[in-house]
């Protein structure tokens, strides 16, 4: 401790700590911005890095965190072999990447497109030197030119060689000694000089491979080396000592209710309780053994937690200016604890324990006080930097060995090499320097993203084609959520009754309000994350069923307390004694729920009926219009400004039909920590059903409608609304009020009801074709009992695929994607331009919402699939519910943030493509008006391309400009319904035209 | 055919059952051939029905005849003749069915067969399916083995097989470190009971001549036997029992493996820890229990150990904030009860426990994913956040928050010195190796103590 020091200079120690937590505040931005899993909202796992343009944030990114970028090569050539990637588009995206440099020759050997494409085209291997030094000594490598080699570039290399060797070797002297030594005895090795004219086709192959790698490695030997930066600050051994100290530490000190106790003192916060925990210890492990005291001594002289930090940074030895870096890489250590812990304390006030401010701060002085015992224990095996002259032999080794590989591939030999002018080897080897596999990787990622933003688009374009038939008045009409799980339930709908009409409006449907159902304990937001809402909306019971209401709750309330004292007595001695004794009862339970999931739920779900009430009312309405931050109901007004808000933006007025029917949606599955992240995103992972509801009973509102009459949208008197929640896991539908509908709606609700009812059969179909365990051959019936069976079932980690797969997001009217196969890959909003006004106010208020959310799915998604180890959790399996907030690798490790490897696990990482119905200068004013939006599109975290209302023309933005697509004369195959598209078919489809005209067709096609 | 007969053949399929099971999938590691997921799911199923049957086949067949022992012996594998044919030392390959082994061997397959299903789903698509249903089977066969076995020596092979298996799947996600030093910390400990174990077979074989159950806990079929040892004997053999029975039941001083443990994929945590491999070691020290009647010492030490980890476990459990951690203490808790009924001379009492806690325990764990959603129901219920009472006194918490420290103590004042006495016996070995090389001292590099440590310590 130097506190003669710290009392000596106080003035210099005051701007220090302010210091420390300025730089922990910043450095904390770095950590994953995910807060207790039960809310799951999606974000851009690189949110830190989003003012910078996407490449060069997932590089930084990867150097900091050690994760990928992009997906492995190997990843890339799969595709490219599959199909996935064409020839073509790794051409074009070169040409895009080169321009004209790509002409540019490199020496005598081609062009530099021709260099860079056969880089991409074959895998090239690298590794450690003694690896390369295995792979020449110990393998083929040097016998048999390469499978990828064609026949023709062998020929050509082999005969090289020999005219080489037998006309120009002896003649030219342009080969130094040295050289001349070693291909000599290079030469020896094959049997000597005498021997050249006996050797045979293998022997002439051999000696032109080790002909060329002795040219590698000549022609690379002088080469300067690039050192790669020191990575890591060589405190692992330390730090390995301090993280489960640390990881036990946060568990109890974030802990939400699940242990019976909780840590003593930690309402003062993370030091002082960990302080106070410490001071009567006696460490059993001997590196710790000198904590106590320590402690004991900083309870006496009660130190900020900044000053500590500073104090135990000298201590550390750790210079000043190196400072801010060190913390930052002990502040990244335990990442998932650390960002959790950040969260609690800025961000959940909402949580049952909020940690105190302060505790980022506290966190780095106990874990630095750690450290300190840690570095004297772990002294000396801090391994020492790496030599400078071993890494560039590495470089070097390298270097030669990816030069072998391209040579070998474009039939270079080694005279070709040997033969090469200085200035010429240098510029061909500063070439190949500058195509890494991590540029190639981004090149080949734009490939594969280019490849489906063709296809995308030009399926828009050919459908966009099509000349509509003229409108009729629709049978009834639904709006779903925006979600890409809906694209497949509103295509089948669609093509059920090809007289309804479908639209997409994010799934909160404007009503922002803090839910509190019947029976449950408290308001949850259901609205978008970035949305903070005023209004209070409660279930009640209907008035006849109040008192058996009370009669209920007091019935679960009981329960519950029953079970909760079942629960903790289960883990204490004499409870789990008399649990044990009767336990053999709990093997009928739980033999039902692993072998028949779907009946056990049925039989719960029935004894849940009986303490559960069956019809419910909202309290959806206050008389007074009270200001202030909460607000029992909304007011007449506000209503009518909702339904206005959907009205407007949706063109759901251009038609009226008799039945409007509002559909939110959410996600049920068990035992499943991430349950949340398959709900409804825009309610902020909550489920949509009750925003719907209150949706439908406000456009059913008379008054409303005479305000909205007033504001110049009529709702026809024979117009009904309702509410329906639909169910993405089981595909189950709910509609919401129905009794409280005139008997003039029942013919068109009747007929909606069996088409949905077919819908969410056919849903269910088309969704069990990516589940390998269900059969490809299902009946629609079996079908749906597959997807009721996961959702029930305990031992799914795969309930639903959530969002996997998603990769565009259409902003428009439904006419120009209606009847096209989007594959479930489709975010589908609806907006009708000619609605708009002329500052595209209503455009702006769609995109402000639908870009970030969309983006933040898609960008989740991404990283989670990139880098599952890294930005995502892991496999589900072996994860371990920790503190109430998070899941843990197993029994002590970081917590894990992102998503699971099962959700990820068919996802193509992809940037979103928003195709906007919309004019250039409409996104120029939006993205002009919102930072966030021109955030994501300058820095291409999005990608987009527009469609113009008036002519259909597509025009793609690029490079901060929009460049007109050339008009394609492709077809797009058309097919009678979804099924003969994607019958036995496993994954991802290409786009189709399905033609809903047939109906016989379809009757036939369908399973 | 007898009935004697048809029992034994029932009796014999229900060794049969697993051992096919894994010797199909040791036959498929040989040819390179790896079953889809289907074939691997539907053969774990085939051999547990087949199993669950026989032995259910057995039970009726038992009630019937009124049988309350009914042995299979599959023969004399080893025989070295004493003085009189009585001492004669060998080996059988017995098994046994009675009352102790009848209810175990239908809760095991009755649990393996279900995890087993619930892990066909679970681990769907896993790179490791093949390999977690390989060591399933080991496992199972290792408990059918040792739940039915009639001698010493064939419990032993059973009691390997389980543990082997049991550490194989703690390490089951090799591409983490974690999971692999926590396997093998958890195969450290099987390793030090076993030497107990083995230890105690050997003196029974050098008092008795015979590892056979009937030889050591006296003739009449469970819980009736009489042990015919001396006294002094019988303290000796049962306290290393009891080392052995610590180390495979997580009782105190090894506990803190137990929530290691949890590394591996949830079924697995399951059915090992919560289940079946965590009570063998009461099921050892119920099946010696005529031997704990003999010395009253023994069962004292018994009774200490087994409430002495009670208490050890359900304080612990109290602190914990991980669900797994805390199922794996509270489930402790319960052991040691059990072996403290075991202790105090109870047969039945103990037997339904082991049954009751082991159904019970396995669903919690299957369910613990579950516990989020849980607690928001709980709330619903309630209408209120779930309150938690506060704390213990300070130096309880801490205890409690630390687990005892159990693993530290024993690394300092056993594994500590252990390497240190190797690593001195490492440095004279050297010392002597280049004494005869005839090198001077010095002269090459070589590992020196302080790496032998390391390295000991690191495997």
């Amino acid at each position: 401790m130097t506190q003669s020091a710290v009392s000596s200079e106080p003035v210099a120690h005051e701007d220090d700590a302010s210091n420390v937590v300025a730089w922990l505040e910043h450095a904390a931005h770095l950590l994953p911005s995910q807060g207790p899993i039960s809310v799951f909202v999606h974000h851009n796992t690189l949110h830190a890095f989003e003012q910078l343009p996407f490449d060069q944030a997932v590089q930084t990114a990867a150097d900091l965190y050690d994760c990928h970028p992009y997906l492995p090569e190997q990843d890339y050539r799969t595709a490219l072999r599959h199909g996935r990637i064409t020839a073509q588009d790794l051409e074009a995206e070169l040409f895009d990447v080169l321009g004209d440099r790509g002409d540019q020759l490199i020496g005598r050997l081609g062009t530099r497109h021709e260099l860079w494409l056969s880089m991409l085209g074959h895998p090239l291997r690298e590794g450690a030197e003694a690896e390369i030094h295995w792979f020449v000594e110990e393998t083929e490598a040097l016998y048999r030119f390469r499978d990828e080699a064609s026949a023709a570039d062998k020929q050509r290399s082999i005969d090289d060689t020999r005219r080489w060797l037998v006309r120009d070797y002896r003649d030219e002297a342009k080969v130094s000694p040295e050289l001349h030594l070693r291909i000599d005895r290079l030469i020896d090795q094959f049997g000597g000089p005498g021997s050249i004219g006996d050797w045979d086709d293998a022997r002439w192959e051999a000696f032109t491979l080790h002909l060329l790698w002795l040219a590698c490695e000549e022609s690379t030997a002088a080469a300067p080396c690039e050192h790669a930066a020191a990575n890591g600050v060589g405190w692992e051994a330390a730090d390995a000592l301090v993280d489960p100290v640390m990881i036990r530490l946060c568990a109890a000190y974030l802990d939400q209710g699940y242990a019976p106790w909780t840590l003593p003192n930690r309402d003062q916060g993370l030091l002082a309780a960990f302080l106070s925990l410490h001071a009567e210890t006696r460490p059993a492990e001997s590196w710790l053994r000198r904590l106590p005291q320590r402690v004991r001594e900083i309870q006496q002289q009660q130190p900020a937690a900044a000053e500590l930090i500073w104090s135990l940074l000298d201590e550390l030895h750790v210079p000043v200016e190196r400072r801010e870096a060190f913390l930052q890489h002990e502040l990244l250590r335990l990442p998932g604890w650390t960002g959790t812990l950040w969260q609690m304390e800025t961000n959940a006030e909402w949580a049952p324990w909020p940690a105190p401010a302060g505790s980022l701060v506290e966190l780095m002085a106990v874990r630095l006080l750690l450290l300190t015992f840690a570095a004297k224990a772990a002294d000396g095996e801090t391994p020492a930097q790496s030599a400078s002259e071993r890494r560039s032999r590495q470089d070097r080794a390298n270097l030669a060995f990816v030069l072998f590989q391209v040579a070998e591939i474009r039939g270079w030999s080694g005279p070709d090499l040997l033969q090469l002018a200085p200035e010429e080897l240098s510029m061909l080897l500063a070439e190949i320097r500058a195509f890494p596999s991590r540029v190639r990787r981004r090149v080949y990622h734009q490939a594969y993203e280019r490849h489906y933003r063709n296809a995308a688009l030009g399926a828009l374009s050919a459908a966009a084609a099509r000349t509509s038939p003229p409108a009729a008045a629709p049978a009834y009409q639904i709006v779903c959520c925006i979600d890409d799980r809906e694209e497949s339930f509103r295509r089948h709908l669609e093509e059920i009754d090809p007289d309804c009409e479908t639209f997409g409006y994010a799934g909160f449907f404007g009503v922002a309000m803090y839910y509190k159902g019947l029976g449950e304990a408290h308001f949850r937001p259901l609205c978008p994350v970035n949305v903070k809402p005023v209004h209070y909306i409660v279930e009640e019971p209907v008035y006849t069923e109040a008192d058996a209401s009370r009669r209920r709750a007091a019935a679960r309330r009981r329960l519950g307390r029953a079970a909760h004292g079942l629960t903790l007595g289960s883990r204490s001695m004499i409870g789990g004694l008399v649990a044990g004794l009767l336990g053999a009862v709990a093997t009928l339970p739980m033999v039902l729920r692993v072998v028949a999931p779907r009946l056990a739920e049925g039989l719960l779900r029935g004894a849940g009926r009986l303490v559960r009430d069956q019809r419910t009312r909202l309290h959806l309405e206050t008389i007074a219009d009270t200001d202030g931050d909460r607000k029992d109901g909304y007011t007449v007004d506000e209503m009518a400004a909702i339904v206005e808000g959907l009205l407007r933006t949706t063109g759901l007025p251009g038609c009226w039909s008799p039945l409007v029917i509002i559909c939110g949606h959410g996600s049920s599955s068990v035992n499943n920590p991430h349950a949340a992240a398959y709900d409804c995103g825009a309610c902020g992972g909550g489920r949509g059903g009750p925003n719907a509801r209150a949706f439908a009973r406000m456009a059913n509102d008379p008054r409303v409608r005479a305000l909205l009459a007033e504001r110049g949208f009529p709702i026809p008197p024979t117009t009904v609304f309702i509410g329906a929640y639909h169910n993405t896991c089981d595909d189950s539908v709910a509609y919401y009020d129905l009794d409280a509908l005139q008997s003039e709606a029942d013919a068109a609700l009747t007929r909606a009801r069996e088409a949905i009812e077919e819908a969410r059969r056919r849903d269910a179909h088309e969704r069990a074709r990516r589940f390998e365990s269900a059969a490809l051959n299902l009946s629609l019936d079996r079908a749906l009992r597959h997807v009721e069976g996961r959702a029930a079932d305990l031992s799914q980690v795969r309930s639903e695929c959530g969002h996997a797969t998603n990769a565009l997001c259409l902003v428009g009217r439904r006419a120009w994607s209606r009847g096209l196969f989007l594959d479930r890959r489709a975010f589908l909003t609806s907006y009708d331009p000619l609605l708009d006004d002329d500052d595209y106010s209503v455009l702006a208020k769609l995109l402000a919402a639908v870009i970030p959310v969309c983006a933040g799915i898609n960008l989740e998604y991404y990283f989670s699939r990139i880098d599952n180890a890294g930005y995502g959790c892991g496999t589900k399996l072996p994860h371990n519910l920790t503190s109430l907030l998070g899941v843990m690798d197993g029994a002590g490790s970081d917590l894990r943030t992102g998503l699971p490897w099962q959700m990820v696990e068919i996802h193509e990482p992809l940037r979103i493509l928003f195709v906007i119905e919309t004019t250039p200068q409409a996104i120029a004013k939006i993205a002009a008006d919102n930072p966030a939006i021109d955030r994501l599109l300058a820095g291409d975290w999005v990608q987009l391309a527009i469609i113009d209302p008036a002519d259909a023309s597509l025009q793609l933005f690029r490079g901060g400009k929009f460049e007109p697509l050339p008009t394609t004369n492709d077809t797009l195959p058309t097919v009678a319904s979804s099924y003969a598209w994607y019958r036995g078919q496993r994954d991802h489809l290409d786009f189709a035209l399905i033609d809903a005209g047939d109906a016989a067709a379809i009757e036939e096609a369908a399973p | 055919m007898t009935i004697e007969t048809a029992l034994s053949i029932a009796g014999l399929v229900v060794v049969l059952a697993p051992l096919l099971l894994v010797l199909a999938f040791c036959t498929s590691a040989l040819t390179r051939w790896t079953p889809s997921e289907r074939t691997s799911a539907r053969l774990t199923e085939a051999s547990v029905l087949c199993g669950l049957l026989a032995a259910g086949f057995v039970f009726v067949g038992m009630l019937a005849t009124g049988s309350r022992n009914v042995e299979i012996e599959l023969g004399h594998w080893a025989s070295v003749h004493g003085l009189s044919a009585d001492d004669a030392y060998h080996f059988h390959l017995k098994f046994v069915f009675d009352r102790l082994s009848v209810p175990l061997v239908f809760l095991t397959f009755v649990l393996v067969g279900t995890v087993g299903a619930f892990a066909n789903r679970y681990l769907h698509r896993e790179p490791g399916y093949h390999r977690f249903f390989s060591l399933y089977a080991l496992f199972l066969l290792g408990m059918v083995g040792a739940t039915l076995a009639g001698t010493v020596e064939t419990l032993f092979v059973g009691w390997e097989l389980v543990g082997l298996s049991s550490a194989l799947l703690v390490a089951f996600f090799h591409d983490r470190p974690g999971p692999v030093e926590n396997g093998l910390r958890v195969w450290s400990v099987y390793r030090f009971a076993d030497a107990a174990f083995l230890i105690a077979v050997v003196a029974l074989h050098h008092v008795h001549g015979a590892g056979d159950f009937a030889e050591l806990t006296g003739h009449g079929a469970w819980p009736n036997g009489e042990a015919t040892l001396s006294s002094g004997a019988a303290l000796a053999i049962g306290l290393l029992v009891l080392i052995a029975a610590a180390g495979k039941s997580a009782l105190l001083p090894f506990s803190e493996w137990l929530p290691r443990a949890m590394e591996g994929p949830t079924p697995s945590s399951a059915v090992f820890y919560g289940a079946l491999s965590v009570h063998l070691g009461t099921y050892l020290l119920l099946r010696v229990s005529p031997l704990l009647a003999l010395s009253w010492p023994l069962s004292a030490a018994v009774v200490a150990l087994g409430l002495a980890t009670a208490a050890y476990g359900a304080i612990v459990a109290r602190a914990q904030a991980d669900v797994k951690s805390a199922l794996a203490f509270a489930s402790l808790a319960q052991v040691g009860l059990i072996t403290a009924e075991i202790g105090f001379g109870l047969h039945y009492l103990p037997l339904i426990h082991i049954v009751g806690h082991a159904t019970f325990r396995t669903l919690q764990l299957l369910r613990a994913p579950s516990v989020l959603h849980d607690y928001q129901s709980l709330e619903n219920a309630l209408g209120e956040r779930v309150a938690n009472g506060g704390g213990p006194q300070a130096a309880v918490y801490r205890f409690a928050y630390l687990r005892g420290q159990l693993d530290g103590w024993i690394y300092r004042f056993v594994v500590e010195p252990f390497l240190a006495v190797f690593g001195v016996c490492q440095a004279l070995e050297m010392r002597w190796l280049r004494w005869l090389a005839g090198e001077s001292s010095g002269a090459k590099a070589e590992p020196t103590a302080p790496d032998a440590a390391q390295k000991s310590e690191a495997a």
